[in-house]
């Protein structure tokens, strides 16, 4: 699970390597018999951004992941967030919801009007300084998303017609789906990231 | 053919042709010119365009999913990445978001998207390390082989 910060300036998290210039081939190794740059400067041997390296060697780097994921971690405990989003899972498609957030399901699910779910393939969460990024799904005493099911009616009757010219062929069918609503009650973060 | 009264030998159609032709005409209301009217041309207008919705049903999603694909490129420009690299490197990341969720974060959550462009670059960075280098550097923190359930 990879946390980063999202606040702008201070730190980059992501160690550049000082690589050679475009298309270096992966059958090429560091000894050859060429030394310096394989290939002739020209405008478009370098990638047009501009590509520093950061002289970072790899404690400082682990000090500042380490920086970085205790002061996530004392966001979570002091409950310092506003409002969460979270990336969910949910029949087949992901969406992403906040509090308060109406979903409209294109099936039929296995609850009454009324009953409480919990959301259970969280596969991000995000508040206002800190992502939360799972790889794929984050850990189920981590993230907590509940729901109630509003609504469950049908779609309205859809159309499906198949004509084809000159054979006198034309099936007309309606197609009616039965639909969910959904609303997310509360997405709650619990405080032990490791 | 016997008919036996005067009245009988009168036609009678079905009672509710009306109806019938007021059910094709409510869909071809908001059509221009006499297919808006006219139960002839209406038929032929109304039976292309249920034709047209249903297929296009289909071409829905996928100009759907162009356009998810070209605002992620955009954004990863700005990031000074590609969309190419930022995809693939996700997915070797075992970052498992679709392009829809990632499109809507790039526009609603900046921050967000920023940081899942930090990752697919580290991501980057380290199998350039390991392709190019001699293999004697530690593997990176992102490029662990995770089991995916």
């Amino acid at each position: 699970m990879a946390a980063s910060r999202g606040l702008t300036g201070l730190w980059r998290t992501c160690v550049t390597l000082r690589r050679p210039p475009f298309c270096v081939p992966a059958a090429v190794r560091t000894q050859s018999s060429v030394s310096g740059d394989l290939l002739p400067r020209t405008s478009l041997s370098r990638p047009p951004w501009a590509d520093e390296p950061s002289p970072v060697g790899l404690e400082e780097e682990q000090q500042r992941h380490a920086a970085v994921v205790s002061a996530v971690n004392q966001r979570i405990q002091n409950r310092d967030f506003g409002r969460l989003f979270a990336v969910v899972h949910f029949a087949g498609r992901q969406w992403k919801v906040t509090n308060e957030d109406l979903i409209l399901i294109e099936n039929h699910i296995d609850a009454e009007c009324g009953d409480r779910i919990r959301v259970e393939k969280v596969l991000l969460v995000g508040a206002e300084d800190f992502t939360l990024v799972g790889r794929p799904l984050l850990g189920r005493e981590l993230a907590r998303v509940e729901a109630t099911v509003i609504e469950k009616t049908e779609s309205w009757p859809k159309v499906h017609m198949r004509f084809w010219k000159r054979h006198r062929y034309q099936r007309k069918r309606m197609i009616v789906q039965p639909q969910t609503v959904l609303r997310i009650n509360s997405i709650d973060l619990a405080p032990n990231l490791s | 053919m016997v008919f036996l009264t005067l009245p009988l030998w009168i036609r009678n159609r079905g009672p509710d042709r009306f109806w019938k032709v007021q059910d094709l005409l409510k869909h071809a209301r908001h059509f221009r010119g006499r297919k808006n009217r006219c139960y002839s041309l209406a038929v032929r207008a109304v039976r292309r365009a249920f034709v047209y919705a249903t297929k296009s049903r289909k071409l829905k999603k996928r100009n759907m999913r162009t356009l998810w694909i070209s605002r992620i490129a955009a954004a990863t420009r700005e990031h000074g990445m590609k969309y190419p690299a930022l995809i693939h490197n996700l997915t070797k990341s075992s970052v498992q978001l679709n392009r829809r969720v990632i499109s809507d974060l790039a526009i609603t959550e900046p921050r967000t998207f920023q940081s899942l462009a930090k990752i697919a670059k580290a991501r980057q960075q380290e199998g350039f390390r390991a392709a190019l280098g001699d293999g004697k550097e530690p593997p990176g923190v992102l490029s662990r082989i995770v089991m995916l359930q």
